[in-house]
């Protein structure tokens, strides 16, 4: 066990590493910081002394050493914006951010467990071809056009909920289960899979032979074994997640992190995008770190690996 | 099976957990006030923003106030002025006002506000509107005396224009405090900023003035205009401004909202960068500005894309300001002389130019206008590409830095200062941040016109100005703005000329 | 990591024989058809925007905007689907939308898929070093959501349509490598490959001329579903004004245009939006049957 947790802390530090990178790279490499703060008006010498304030005209190894070495402590730099710490505004926005990817995974989770579960029982049956229409279908509507609708539906035109903002459990219904609605296709199809792989193993069959009721193979057996395979879901799925809470963020006008990295996109305030950017890595990688290390505990067949 | 069931389980939790705002205020008791950007600070001589004015207005006092029905200037922190002589002028200040902190308010603060506007090393953007006052004198607790660099005609006006801040504040406390940080003697008083999410302001009880109605003030930022409709019609927000002209149908027949609108001094324009600081560009040549002016069917787009909730005017002075001349008349669509002088010009096979362009924070219907503006330009064979800054903090940015395009949306809302000069001198003279036009010839009779007591004599300085600014085409010249609130049903509220929403005087609607 | 074993291991479902004689992969192989005629239709339509679109989707004409589709009181023949905010024809302009997407939809995905394959047999051919390198950049890029590693690229680079295929492209090749990888290195060790290099072959030759041909199937599924998704991501991205900027139309940019208007000009936002939802269920049904016809047993 302890091999295996030594493996995954590598494998994590070194995904760390990559998309420090690649946040590093993106601004420094692809754009020019200097030509993206001064006007173009400037002249030659500006842009030397900016250079020069900035380190840009140290070697690239040594700009990226600053640059971790200051992350590392959590000194982003100012927003070019707000002039406040891009840190310390990324950090205020997350928390929404949070609780919208975990409700919306909680939504997901609801519509696509039991529905992947009935498909995989009721395999070739008209269930079966229904459940796979739906998420199909469903898996091609745009989020984004979703959101737009429910909130014509639900707050202009019943007006029986909130169109915006955050703060009551109200606030929540919509984008929950706009995020939930848009993942749960594929994560029905991933779980119907799972489900449909256990129950073609040999303890199964062992159970019936047993003469134990149906029920209570699927309830007992079953399940608890594809917890493994829905568990993988989930974390396969958290990376999705967070890419459909961009979309949903934007929408309803969220006060998470989506939307204060698309402004920032906008206002061209990049130590804000950085510093985003590298946060929700982190957050996924963690997130993925902790999947894997329940799946190991629970999985036995990784144990022996 | 355990653990399935505990995992979700968890997840419920976690899912319950999720912070439920307390919301000490009911909805009885707040007013909730939409903006589609935010203020980058709550330091108004700061800012350039409409938005920072109109907070501005609710948490501070100024020296004077506009009478909405009148349209005259009256008391407010200062109960009366008088001119000494031609460049003196003696303000006696309201007794027993205290600030949010509870320092009483005297002459002090009054030249601390000035001397910190006025200071050459700040670089706030005030300065340029107040730059007749040479300096300010403390004669006693509640008096002063403001010493003029010669005649001043618009001084009672401007009183109108700067905030009253505290000498505590500015010694103790310092800029950067005081950029999140306002000590006011306003009616309301900042509790709570949640950067670029949303303000509250909380009824100040010891106002000096008539109690507002509403204990609490929710300043919600929604930058979607569609969201801040829906949440009009939903009951979510109460008052939304610069409503679209082709929603205002959709929000009068909801049965929950309504929208008022008004004549306001705010004037559109599209700045052409003659002098040059966005670099070397076309707009340099007086006959291709000519020709963007000639280009375009300004009376059709006002007729058609804002249904005519627009005025006509041939250069940037609003009709409704003092020193507009009717006598020089907007340009004519003329296409065919538009290519005539694009030729003359050398640009015979039309040429591509960029745009600045920002969203409709302050401009109903910018989207749509500019899109006709554009495609009428493109006649011509001015081929121009967009760059669009939704937020209007970070575009003005980079105006004031050159770092614009050659062409760009502005509007302009006078500071609420009825007159010609508000205008021509912030938006039209050399060396300033937001203008993109430099004429001495201008610049002389912008001087001129501001240092003159008499009404007529300025009268003819600006009609002057005017010819001057619409033969020279300075810029591609659009209309002033009908301003578009949209207001709910709960509440009584009336589109302001002034542009200035007065959080103190919504009231309740009565049944 | 774990969760690349289990998702190989979910990958190969024991599928008993009875399923693929069943009624059900027929029926699911004629929706499969049916998809692949409409999507003809759209990308002929696409093709041949010029001879189709009744108007010019760039032609301003203010006193006709916000004119409704040709069935509602107001309406016109002449603007079967209405007009947009400055009265541009919509139909055209969903037509020429149409170009945008799949050009950024195909050409993206052509970029994702050459870098993905190579880099992917790569991998899996050499094994140890090469491997884990490629494998770890591999992990990086797929820990992050596709939209946000776009949003960040293009947040630097500038809203283009050259700058979206370059990012939609750069952004999907990791799928393409890491099932590519797994079938190379299960293919590494089939006799015919061992022949191959016991008769002297290059290692090129076996990458591209033995080992590769054995992929089509794989990469042809997975690169046609992922047209869908690239086609959503540049709706989004045009959306939210960072894509393809306006007046050239593209489905994403003129929902966010239209988004203001949807409770009383609804046209302008709606028809684009089914556009998007109709081509993306179109390549999904045909990308499931391209699956179930070339190989059942990939669990994609």
């Amino acid at each position: 066990m302890r091999r295996y947790l030594v493996r995954q802390l590598i494998q994590l530090a070194v995904v760390i590493l990559g998309i420090s990178i690649l946040a590093f790279g993106i601004l420094h490499v692809l754009g020019d910081p200097v030509l993206l703060l001064l006007s173009q008006n400037a002249g030659k010498d500006e842009f030397e002394r900016y250079r020069h304030l900035l380190g840009l005209d140290r070697p690239l190894y040594v700009q990226y050493w600053k640059f971790v070495s200051r992350a590392v402590i959590g000194d982003f730099g100012k927003s070019w914006y707000a002039d406040t710490p891009a840190f310390k505004l990324v950090l205020e926005r997350m928390p929404p951010t949070i609780y919208l990817t975990f409700s919306g995974l909680a939504v997901a989770l609801l519509i696509a467990l039991p529905l992947g579960t009935l498909a995989a029982l009721k395999r070739h049956s008209w269930v079966d071809s229904l459940c796979t229409m739906l998420a199909v279908a469903g898996q091609a509507a745009p989020l984004f056009w979703l959101g737009i609708m429910m909130i014509i539906i639900f707050a202009v035109r019943l007006r029986a909920l909130p169109a915006s903002g955050y703060g009551t459990w109200q606030h929540f219904l919509m984008p929950a289960f706009c995020l939930g609605a848009a993942l749960a296709p594929i994560t029905m199809r991933l779980v119907r899979s799972g489900v449909i792989e256990i129950m073609n193993m040999e303890f199964i069959k062992t159970a019936r032979a047993k003469g134990l009721g149906e029920p209570m193979v699927v309830v007992k057996h079953a399940l608890r074994n594809a917890c493994i395979p829905v568990i993988t879901v989930i974390g396969l799925q958290f990376g999705q997640l967070l890419g459909g809470a961009v979309i949903t963020e934007t929408v309803f006008a969220w006060p998470g992190v989506a939307t204060l990295t698309v402004e920032s996109i906008r206002n061209q305030d990049f130590p804000v995008v950085q510093c985003a950017v590298i946060l929700l890595a982190l957050l996924i990688v963690s997130v993925n770190l902790v999947i894997d290390l329940i799946v190991g505990l629970i999985d036995p067949r990784i144990h022996t690996a | 099976m355990a653990r399935v069931a505990l995992g979700m389980v968890f997840l419920l939790v976690v899912t319950l957990l999720m912070p439920t705002h307390v919301l000490a205020q009911t909805k009885d008791d707040t007013i909730v006030y939409a903006l589609q950007s935010d203020v980058q600070n709550w330091d108004p001589p700061n800012s350039v923003l409409r938005e920072s004015i109109i907070l501005g207005y609710n948490v501070f006092d100024h020296l004077a106030a506009r009478d909405l029905k009148s349209g005259k200037v009256g008391p407010s922190l200062a109960v009366s002025w008088k001119n000494l002589d031609d460049t003196t002028w003696e303000v006696k200040l309201r007794k027993g006002v205290k600030f949010h902190d509870g320092t009483p308010f005297g002459a002090k603060d009054v030249k601390a506000t000035f001397d910190r506007v006025l200071d050459p090393n700040l670089k706030l953007t005030a300065r340029g509107n107040h730059a007749k006052i040479k300096s300010v004198e403390i004669v006693d607790d509640l008096t002063v005396k403001f010493h003029t660099d010669g005649p001043y005609p618009l001084f009672v006006e401007r009183l109108t224009a700067q905030v009253m801040q505290s000498e505590k504040a500015i010694k103790e406390k310092g800029h950067e405090w005081m950029q999140d940080n306002p000590v006011g003697t306003g009616p309301y008083k900042l509790v709570r900023w949640q950067k670029k999410q949303e303000h509250l302001l909380a009824r100040n009880d010891d106002y000096w003035g008539p109690k507002p109605h509403y204990k609490f003030v929710r300043i919600r930022i929604i930058p979607e205009q569609a969201t801040q409709i829906a949440e009009l019609i939903s009951g979510g927000v109460d008052i939304i401004k610069a409503v679209p002209p082709d929603q205002m149908d959709v929000i009068n027949k909801s049965g929950a909202a309504r929208t008022t609108t008004s004549p306001i001094l705010r004037t559109a324009m599209i700045q052409l960068d003659q002098a040059g600081r966005s670099g070397p560009n076309p707009m340099q040549d007086k006959r291709v500005r000519l020709a963007a002016n000639l280009a375009t069917d300004m009376d059709g787009i006002i007729k058609h894309v804002l249904n005519g909730l627009g005025d006509r005017t041939a250069t940037a002075v609003n009709p409704m300001a003092f020193g507009f001349d009717s006598s020089v008349k907007p340009f004519k669509q003329d296409l065919a002389q538009a290519k005539k002088l694009l030729a003359e010009a050398g640009f015979a096979n039309g040429l591509d130019i960029g745009m600045l362009t920002t969203g409709p924070t302050v401009e109903p219907g910018l989207i749509q206008t500019t899109e006709a503006i554009i495609a009428d330009l493109a006649k011509v064979g001015i081929r121009v590409k967009q760059r669009f800054i939704g937020e209007v903090g970070p575009f003005t940015n980079l105006v004031r830095d050159n770092k614009s395009d050659p062409m760009f949306t502005w509007s302009w809302g006078y500071y609420s200062i009825f007159d010609a000069d508000a205008i021509l001198y912030d938006v039209m003279t050399c060396n300033q941040p937001y203008a993109y036009y430099c004429n001495k010839v201008l610049d002389d009779l912008v001087i001129q016109g501001r240092s003159t007591l008499d009404p007529k004599k300025r009268a003819e300085i600006y009609a002057k100005a005017q010819k001057l600014i619409h033969d020279d085409a300075a810029y591609l010249y659009k209309w002033g703005l009908r301003g578009v609130w949209g207001v709910s049903n709960r509440i009584e509220y009336d589109a302001p000329k002034d542009e200035v929403d007065r959080m103190w005087a919504v009231a309740p609607r009565k049944k | 990591m774990s969760t690349v074993s289990a998702e190989i291991e979910q990958a190969r479902v024991q599928t008993p024989a009875v399923e693929r004689a069943t009624l059900r992969r027929l029926l699911r192989l004629r929706w499969g058809v049916l998809a692949a005629v409409v999507l003809l239709l759209i990308v002929a339509s696409a093709v041949f925007a010029p001879w189709i679109a009744p108007h010019d989707p760039l032609a301003v004409n203010i006193r006709h905007r916000l004119a409704p589709p040709a069935w509602i009181e107001g309406g016109a023949l002449a603007n079967v689907l209405g007009t947009d905010q400055v009265g541009r024809d919509l139909l055209s302009r969903m037509i020429y939308g149409g170009r945008v997407s799949l050009v950024v939809g195909i050409t993206a995905v052509l970029m994702a898929a050459s870098i993905g394959v190579l880099l992917g047999l790569t991998a899996g051919y050499f094994g140890r070093n090469t491997d884990w390198v490629i494998m770890t950049l591999v992990n990086v890029m797929l820990t992050f959501p596709f939209v946000l590693l776009a949003l960040a690229v293009i947040a630097v680079l500038g809203p283009s349509l050259k700058n979206m295929i370059l990012v939609l492209g750069v952004a999907g090749w990791p799928i393409y490598a890491r099932v590519v990888r797994a079938e190379t290195l299960a293919l590494r060790e089939r006799e015919f490959v061992l022949a191959g290099r016991a008769l002297g072959m290059s290692h090129l030759r076996l990458m591209f001329l033995q080992i590769a041909p054995n992929l089509t199937s794989v990469i042809v599924v997975i690169a046609t579903l992922q047209v869908a998704q690239v086609i959503i991501a540049e709706s989004f991205l045009s959306f939210l004004g960072l894509g393809i900027q306006p007046p050239t139309p593209a489905w994403g940019n003129m929902l966010g245009e239209g988004r203001v208007y949807m409770l009383n000009s609804w046209w302008i936002a709606t028809f684009p939006g089914l556009a998007i939802f109709v081509t993306t269920l179109v390549i999904n049904l045909m990308g499931n049957a391209l699956r179930d016809w070339l190989d059942p047993h990939l669990k994609l």
